[in-house]
């Protein structure tokens, strides 16, 4: 790679960094970039923050240069935001489905829970789309909203931990 | 080429389809259970996601968790491996109407081929020989004694809506013929509440002859020539080679040459495996087709220099055989695998749980395909599979001298396996002569019975 490649490809892991993007994948002609951040609890961009940043994203990424390698592998398709320390004691409802995870039951409306909320035994929280079927997720025990841990529009897998939950 | 492609599986052919995939440029996914996410087949995909919990319906075979990966994933194809949903229609036509490619012949080609009857019919008409039998059920003993006239026997009556040998009897004289009709009758009627039987020839000590076919989407298939699979247990295959040493050239060339024409009349696609039962005289005849890639395809690589998985995945993204296949298949020495299990050597009860140490042998002309490792654990939900090992040589004396020299270096240790199993039959002159059909694991399991039984 020339200097000057070298040097806009860094201003770009900069950009695409600062603005908490987790995936960048670029496949144009004999240049393929392919960069994976780990995540740090931050949910990625969604798709049309992207699309904005690869308008502005410098131009001379087009030059032949191979394959650039950025961060280490996480492994998971979505960036599944572990469960920290702070988060001991408290219930994790997690996804029963592979799907697309929304908050709210449609586009612009408000989420059906926030931090805080009461919630009880089978109220539903959230929606999981997963072959273009929506399926409601229930919270599976009664008590107070702690955290959110996914994002409106991440992808989901088995198992994920989606709301915390402290029992009341 | 396909940019992504998802693999439905686990095991040591998840990481083979993901290997090829690697190797072409494109770039993988793995699906994997709770009980698989230390698997190697998650370590090594660019993407993993998790898909339910260890039973396998609940996750490798559930259609709609898997689907749903592939579009959080926005992969292009997915690669089904063997087993699991690779022989599904539903499975495949599920991909066709999500718009993802799957990576095996057309969902008509998995249902023709998974309705016994219909598959006969379709070969029996391109003159591909098919095993004697009934056209259709056996309405008394006096049509049963007729057909066996024409079958000749000995002939085998089953019940049509049987299986686990019940319902089932040998007939090799006319004059057993009405009694043991009657109670094959008798027994499905009880057994299955419907007494209907049909009628096969029944073939003593048969050998089980394979032929792999490669189909593009063009019209064109080739054959790349057989595998014996003979070293049974149980139905199970333990050992396999190419080529056969039953087999001649001209046989190989006209059967190739006949399932060419057949599949590619009847639009066969991508990677296929035509079984065959073979009588002493060396008569051949069509028992089933098998629409995936097989557990043993690694001995046909072997002894063409083909890799099929990738061509597997090249057929898919619309390339033609010429560009695929070299422009003259031939045959290269000798090949054969054996299957190590995660199972007692005598017992046959499977083994789970952490492997303390795995030394894997290498070599001049060994493989091993295994997605086991030291500190690995082998979980209890699924086949007993844990490691193809395969050996070629220039002929079959070195591929067993090979193997043999393998076999004493496969070291495994926190779970019982077949290798000591495998490293007996290898010792025996039966199997070293090429003496065997598929009565000859029973028969050795026997012997060594009665041996073991003797004072020392």
């Amino acid at each position: 790679m020339k200097q000057q490649d070298i040097e806009d490809l860094r201003q770009l892991i900069e950009f695409l960094k600062s603005h908490g993007v987790s995936e960048f994948d670029v496949d144009r002609g004999d240049l393929k970039i392919r960069l994976k951040f780990n995540p740090q609890g931050s949910a990625p961009a969604s798709l049309s923050d992207l699309a904005r940043l690869l308008q502005t994203a410098p131009q001379s990424a087009a030059h032949p240069a191979g394959t650039a390698h950025a961060g280490a592998t996480s492994g998971a398709a979505a960036a599944a935001a572990p469960a920290g320390d702070a988060d001991a004691g408290l219930h994790m409802v997690k996804s029963p489905i592979v799907g697309t995870f929304y908050a709210s039951p449609s586009p612009g409306a408000s989420p059906f829970v926030g931090p805080g909320d009461h919630v009880e035994k089978g109220q539903v929280i959230g929606i999981i789309e997963a072959m273009k079927l929506m399926n409601e997720i229930e919270s599976d025990v009664a008590g107070e909203v702690v955290k959110c841990l996914v994002s409106n529009g991440q992808a989901i897998e088995f198992g994920q931990p989606l709301f915390s939950i402290r029992q009341a | 080429m396909f940019r992504k492609v998802l693999v439905a599986n686990r095991g040591e052919i998840a990481l083979r389809v993901l290997n090829a995939c690697r190797e072409l440029g494109i770039r993988t996914v793995a699906v994997y259970s709770e009980a698989d996410r230390n698997a190697l087949h998650v370590r090594f995909a660019d993407e993993a996601i998790c898909i339910g919990p260890p039973r396998a319906a609940d996750s490798y075979l559930n259609v709609p968790a898997v689907i749903s990966a592939a579009e959080i994933a926005d992969v292009e194809a997915i690669h089904p491996g063997y087993g699991l949903l690779s022989e599904n229609a539903n499975f495949a036509e599920v991909c066709r109407a999500s718009n993802i490619k799957f990576i095996g012949p057309p969902p008509e080609m998995t249902r023709l081929m998974g309705e016994k009857e219909k598959a006969r019919q379709a070969m029996k008409k391109a003159k591909v020989p098919i095993l004697p039998g009934s056209d259709g059920i056996l309405s008394t003993a006096e049509e049963a004694r007729e057909w066996a006239g024409k079958v000749g026997y000995p002939v085998i009556l089953k019940a049509k809506a049987g299986g686990g040998g019940r319902g089932m009897r040998i007939v090799r004289d006319a004059e057993d013929l009405p009694n043991l009709f009657h109670a094959a009758f008798t027994e499905a009627a009880n057994a299955f509440g419907n007494g209907e039987l049909y009628m096969e020839k029944f073939i003593e000590q048969p050998r089980h002859i394979e032929f792999q076919v490669l189909a593009d989407e063009h019209g064109n298939v080739a054959s790349l020539f057989e595998r014996e699979c003979s070293i049974q247990r149980r139905h199970q295959k333990l050992i396999e080679e190419a080529p056969s040493l039953q087999v001649t050239p001209k046989m190989r060339e006209e059967v190739g040459r006949t399932l060419c024409k057949c599949l590619s009349e009847i639009g066969y696609q991508n990677a296929g495996t035509v079984e065959f039962l073979m009588d002493a005289s060396h008569q051949l005849y069509f028992i089933e087709m098998n629409t995936r890639i097989q557990v043993e395809h690694p001995v046909t690589e072997a002894i063409t220099g083909v890799d099929l998985v990738k061509a597997q995945l090249r057929i898919a993204s619309g390339e033609k055989l010429d560009a695929i296949l070299p422009t003259k298949l031939e045959i290269r020495g000798h090949a054969i695998e054996c299957r190590i299990n995660a199972e007692h050597p005598h017992k046959f009860t499977p083994s789970a749980g952490k492997i303390t140490v795995f030394n894997v042998p290498g070599g001049n002309g060994i493989r091993v395909d295994t997605a086991q490792y030291a500190e690995g654990v082998v979980p209890p939900y699924y086949d007993s599979l844990i490691a193809k090992l395969i050996a070629h040589g220039v002929d079959r004396a070195e591929a067993i001298a090979k193997m043999e020299r393998a076999l004493s270096q496969f070291i495994v240790q926190g779970i019982d396996t077949s290798i000591s199993l495998h490293q007996a039959i290898f010792q025996d002159a039966g199997f070293r002569a090429g003496e065997f059909d598929t009565g000859y694991v029973e028969r050795f399991l026997a012997a060594r019975a009665e041996a073991e039984k003797q004072p020392a």
